[in-house]
């Protein structure tokens, strides 16, 4: 197969922009051009502005800002010819069906044969955007749906015509997979493909019950996220998030393109409130505000909702909904059967949205998979409507439907009592079509611990960790505490872990499913002992976890964290320790200890200094390795991607990044057998640090800082403490220093700062707010 | 006693440090580019000079070594041409030119390139590895006080306000801005080659600076002081040069003599006020050349921060008209070790052009000094 080496992107709009900042965090150089606007002076002015956007943007568009030296910025007038490089040629300009025609035929006189034409079109369908271009375009043409935004959404959506060529198609599909780290997903050529189809769907329908029960954005935003396994923006958050003037242009034009008996016309209604709120700038958070908004003239941040009804704003209230409450327990089906307004309102909507879902299938894919993991990957719900209707028993849905008066789709009849999804054999399945139940087929280089878990049973389980046999001779330890916080159960399971890999296995891999790596260590566990002064527990518990993370590393067989989501704290102590790192692009990572008023513990001091005397790119001497490791580990500082991670070598040469989340398992075990032959241990090591000098030079920069206001009174003390330690105490950089003399100052100075108030207010402050203190 | 004339000063643009066009190119090819085209300016034979004294504040990683004599071999000076790198902070390329005046006051040369380099990208202020004697720190503070703090020290010993500092500064753009316009620099500055092609022009002067922008900044080194960025000279990178000759020497080969150095001289004054340092250097210099105060025409005083020229400029009793007359520091950026060698070059050039009979080139220095040389004009 052909490679993509390079991409032109038409359109520097916030799609094409983003969709350009995200090739690029595959590495890959872009070409993003947009028109000459009339008399300017710099004609590439807007591909150049975005870019600077781009650097600007929250969430980060780029994994990291040097990678906006990968776009070239061009215009449409003097720039076509360099068409010729690209390999894939994305347009994302607006949804105007003759300036794209226009366009293409620009396209097809200048691109290389071969190359692969696609757009971004959410609307368009694929057969009116060829419609009069030779065949030699449509044969190399498709639609290519990204998700907003485009770096953190991983939904892809794939059409093709009929004389796509399936080389085509192929390119793209392990393009947007492997490189950009996306869920590719084959959708029939039908007006919003799948995610949009049924997520406008949804919000109308939300919005319209709102509007017509009187139901407070508050209640339907409750109701209708966390219960729902919807992300906590629920629907007038989200619409806030995407911009509240791109939702007229979506429903004219699905309202356009729908069939008249599509189901969409029944919620699709006049919205005065929304027209004006566009109008007074409330176009969401890019605005002035939506249907939230920050409490206007005052420095305070006071959040504010809007009445449906009145129009006006007034204090956000925090609802206390037994339904809501009953979710958390009892599970969606005892939610939406309560009879309070919110129950009522999230059962109206969600029996309507999952069985428009059914009634598409296949009218918009080939099977429930895609409609369920387009869901889960283009609006963030934790489960497909399949999984949803599962949760709620088929038979139970169908009479449900019946009751209200909502055709049942001939899915559910075909379904009957059965469910979508189950175990059979240990082999996951689902009900296809026909209604015959078919096994999951993963593509090669995707192994999920959620197959494995359904197949077999732990090699060793306690509360806070499970061993699991993942093939090959390969053993996978997976936290699976609350937010996976590391606990005396866990190193407990590390120790285990160490000894059956000795005894049974060839390679151990550290990773969960979760959408956290590790959060660290469980503070509350220690604010109990700071509670009742058991300063010689937290010593124990300080120096387990040194043994048990240097056992791991000295260990003789091969180990690689593979973390994705947050590794923070400890959690990002015991990658420090492995023998490599294969960390999924989507890696936030850092030592944070200071934030709750204490240093790294369990060896994060010694492995960063390690790490940066070992960096041979950059200036040597004594005092680097301490002022790098210093530097982040006093400010706390997180690495936003497993790209930034590297920067502060928290990934070293020769550790990985995998793009996509599916494949990280995969790629670890590969990364971790390629190790076993021929692995030895890494041998104990000296380090020759600087001493009383180095805590004298980081003390100047600290008093500097404190006196611009920049660091607290315990900001200060705890950077001494963390002084003491990264200067490697009392030494002379011309004595050695060893690991153990390292762990021991770890140990001595997080006690200090531990039997400190000013630190025990920190731990508590964030156990209660989840925000650090600043005292 | 033997007559010690400038016969020559050229310097690189200034850009500002990390962001500007001068970030990718290292210190000592920067200082050989301004060798090489100081030597084609002048006119002089390579083979005559003695040495090449070259100021740097930071003499470590690319400026390590013996970064003078490196640079000479970069810039193809004879090998006979020796080489040596001083550092006295801010004053090292003045103190070059004081070093070769007293060489050749001494009969040990006829001509010296003294010039200073830093590019303040490349090494950072502090160096890579600032390693304190952690028992004077204690002892002593004072001996590493941070030059913001002293900037800070020294407004409110002499009560400049803030207000004054940026009126100051905005003095500074205004009149580097109208140099610059009028082309007054391009005959000191040396086009370097860099990675993304010639560099030209200054980087850091900002004709659009105004009150109510400086203003609205944030102090930079106290939460409550009144030094800003806006009014402190920003990091820079950057290349000086002078051609110091006996005035027999430039008689005899023909040099244009810019103007004779009257007197030199160096105080120590109290570290953590080290922004006054100009103030006994200056006073000491005039003593030696027998002149006083009201005898300076033009003066050049370096800005490192709006506060420290201002109480300097008060005490001394200099009237700003006469002072920095195509902007200071704040505006045209200070590359620590090449700042000396600009401005008494800049003095120098300007009594050339008929600005005067008597002129001042003076500085702080880090620790607690100052510097100053007095010029006469040829």
């Amino acid at each position: 197969m052909k490679k993509i080496g390079k991409v032109a992107v038409f359109g520097s709009g916030v799609m094409g922009a983003s969709i350009a900042a995200h090739i690029t965090n595959a590495g890959i150089p872009v070409i993003l051009l947009d028109i000459v606007p009339e008399g300017a002076e710099d004609r590439n002015i807007l591909a150049k502005t975005a870019i600077k956007k781009l650097l600007k943007s929250d969430p980060e568009a780029f994994m990291h800002p040097s990678n906006a030296a990968l776009i070239t910025p061009a215009n449409i007038e003097d720039d076509m010819h360099r068409l010729a490089e690209c390999d894939w040629i994305l347009e994302a300009i607006i949804e105007d069906i003759k300036l794209k025609r226009r366009l293409y035929k620009q396209i097809q006189l200048a691109r290389k044969p071969g190359s692969i034409v696609s757009s971004n079109t959410s609307t368009i369908p694929l057969g009116d955007l060829v419609k009069g271009m030779p065949k030699k375009f449509s044969q190399d043409f498709l639609i290519t749906h990204f998700f907003n935004p485009p770096r953190y959404l991983r939904l892809f959506e794939m059409v093709a015509g009929p004389d796509t060529k399936s080389d085509a198609l192929e390119m793209i599909r392990s393009f947007a997979d492997r490189k950009l780290g996306k869920s590719v997903v084959n959708c029939h050529d039908t007006p919003g493909f799948i995610g949009n189809r049924i997520g406008i769907f949804w919000l109308q329908c939300a919005v319209a019950k709102a509007l017509d029960d009187g139901v407070p954005i508050e209640a339907a935003d409750a109701a209708l996220s966390r219960p729902c396994g919807i992300p906590k923006t629920g629907v007038f958050g989200l619409l806030d998030m995407v911009g509240l003037d791109l939702m007229p242009r979506i429903l004219s034009s699905m309202k356009e393109s729908l069939p008249p008996d599509d189901p969409f016309h029944s919620v699709n209604r006049d919205f005065p409130l929304l027209d004006k709120m566009i109008a007074d700038g409330y176009t969401g958070r890019k605005g002035k505000g939506g249907f939230y908004r920050l409490k206007p003239d005052t420095d305070k941040k006071i959040k504010e909702a809007i009445n449906l009804t009145t129009g006006d704003y007034a204090k956000a209230q925090k609802p206390k909904l037994e339904s809501v409450q009953l979710a958390r327990k009892k599970g969606l089906k005892a939610f939406i059967g309560h009879p309070d307004q919110a129950g009522q309102y999230a059962g109206w909507v969600l029996l309507r949205v999952l069985a428009y879902a059914a009634s598409l299938v296949p009218e918009i894919a080939d099977d429930i998979l895609s409609v369920d993991e387009a869901m889960r990957q283009g609006y963030n719900w934790k489960y497909g409507p399949f999984e949803l209707i599962d949760q709620l028993g088929t038979g139970w849905f169908r009479e449900r439907l019946q009751a209200e008066g909502i055709d049942v789709p001939p899915l559910i009849q075909t379904a009957g009592n059965r469910s979508f999804y189950r175990t059979h054999r240990g082999q996951r399945q689902y009900l296809d079509l026909t209604g015959d139940y078919r096994d999951f087929q993963r593509p090669d280089g995707i192994l999920l611990l959620a197959d494995i878990k359904h197949a077999s049973k732990p090699v060793a389980r306690n509360m806070s960790a499970n061993l699991w046999d993942i093939g090959d001779g390969v053993l996978c330890l997976e936290f699976t505490s609350k937010m996976n916080s590391l606990n005396p159960f866990t190193l407990s399971m590390i120790r285990k872990a160490i000894k059956l890999c000795q005894r049974r296995y060839r390679a151990l891999v550290i990773y969960n499913e979760g959408s956290n790596f590790s959060v660290g260590a469980n503070v509350g566990l220690l604010l109990g002992a700071m509670k009742i002064r058991a300063w010689f527990a937290v010593r124990y518990l300080i120096k387990q976890g040194q043994e048990t993370f240097d056992a791991l590393k000295h260990a003789p067989f091969p180990v690689v964290g593979a973390p994705s989501g947050m590794a923070l704290g400890g959690g990002c102590e015991i990658l420090l320790h492995c023998d490599a790192i294969q960390a999924h692009a989507e890696t936030y990572s850092g030592l944070v200890e200071t934030g709750i008023g204490v240093i790294p513990g369990w060896g994060g001091c010694k492995e960063m200094l390690f790490r940066w005397s070992q960096d041979r790119t950059k200036p040597r001497g004594p005092m680097p390795p301490v002022i790098n490791s210093f530097e982040m580990i006093a400010t706390a500082k997180v690495a936003k991607s497993a790209a930034q991670a590297q920067e502060m070598l928290i990934l070293r040469d020769g550790d990985g990044i995998t793009m996509n989340r599916d494949r990280l398992l995969a790629d670890a075990k590969a990364r971790a057998l390629a190790m076993v032959d021929d692995y030895r241990p890494p041998e104990p090591a000296n380090i020759y640090l600087p001493g009383e000098t180095a805590r004298a030079a980081l003390e100047m920069a600290v008093e500097g800082f404190k006196r611009m206001g920049l660091v607290t009174a315990h900001d200060s003390v705890v950077a001494k403490h963390l002084g003491i330690t990264l200067s490697g105490g009392d030494t002379d950089h011309l004595k050695p220093v060893s690991g153990n003399r390292l762990l021991e100052l770890e140990r001595d100075q997080f006690v200090s700062l531990a039997r400190m108030p000013a630190s025990q207010d920190r731990v508590s402050h964030i156990l209660k707010t989840g925000r650090p203190l600043r005292n | 006693m033997r007559e010690v004339v400038i016969c020559g000063y050229a310097r690189s643009p200034f850009t500002q440090a990390t962001k500007g066009a001068l970030a990718s190119v290292r210190p000592d090819d920067l200082m050989a580019q301004v060798i090489r085209g100081l030597l084609e300016r002048t006119g002089v034979d390579p083979n005559d000079l003695e040495d090449f004294i070259l100021g740097c504040a930071f003499p470590e990683g690319e400026q390590g070594l013996n970064m003078a004599r490196l640079a000479a071999f970069n810039a193809d000076l004879p090998l006979t041409v020796a080489g040596a790198t001083v550092n006295r902070f801010c004053g090292s390329s003045m103190y070059a030119i004081h070093m070769a005046a007293g060489a050749i006051q001494m009969n040990a040369g006829e001509a010296f390139l003294c010039g200073g380099v830093e590019s303040m990208s490349r090494v950072p202020m502090m160096g890579f590895n600032p390693m304190p004697h952690p028992g004077l720190y204690k002892r002593f503070p004072a001996s590493y006080i941070s030059m913001g703090e002293t900037a800070e020290n020294v407004a409110q010993k002499y009560q400049i306000s803030r207000a004054e500092q940026e009126g100051f500064a905005v003095q500074s753009h205004i009149k580097a801005a109208r140099a610059d316009e009028q082309s007054a620099f391009k005959e000191e500055i040396i086009p370097i080659t860099s990675e993304d092609g010639m560099v030209v022009k200054d980087g850091c002067i900002r004709p659009d600076t105004n009150l109510e922008g400086l203003a609205a900044l944030k102090p930079a080194f106290e939460r409550t002081g009144t030094v800003t960025a806006g009014t402190s000279s920003p990091l820079t990178d950057g290349a000086s040069i002078t051609l110091v000759c006996s005035k027999d020497y430039a008689i005899t080969n023909g040099l244009t003599i810019l103007a004779r150095i009257r007197g030199i001289a160096i105080a120590g004054c109290a570290p953590e006020i080290m922004g006054i340092g100009p103030v006994p250097a200056t006073r000491k210099a005039l003593e030696r050349a027998a002149l006083k105060v009201e005898d300076i025409d033009i003066a050049e005083v370096n800005e490192a921060f709006s506060s420290q020229a201002l109480a300097c400029l008060g005490d001394l009793g200099l009237s700003q008209e006469k002072v920095n007359l195509h902007g200071g520091a704040i505006a045209i950026g200070h590359p620590l070790g090449a700042t000396g060698a600009r401005i008494t070059g800049k003095a120098a050039s300007l009594l050339a052009r008929g600005g005067g009979q008597i002129a001042l080139a003076t500085q702080c220095i880090g620790g607690g000094q100052g510097i100053a040389t007095i010029l006469e004009a040829a």
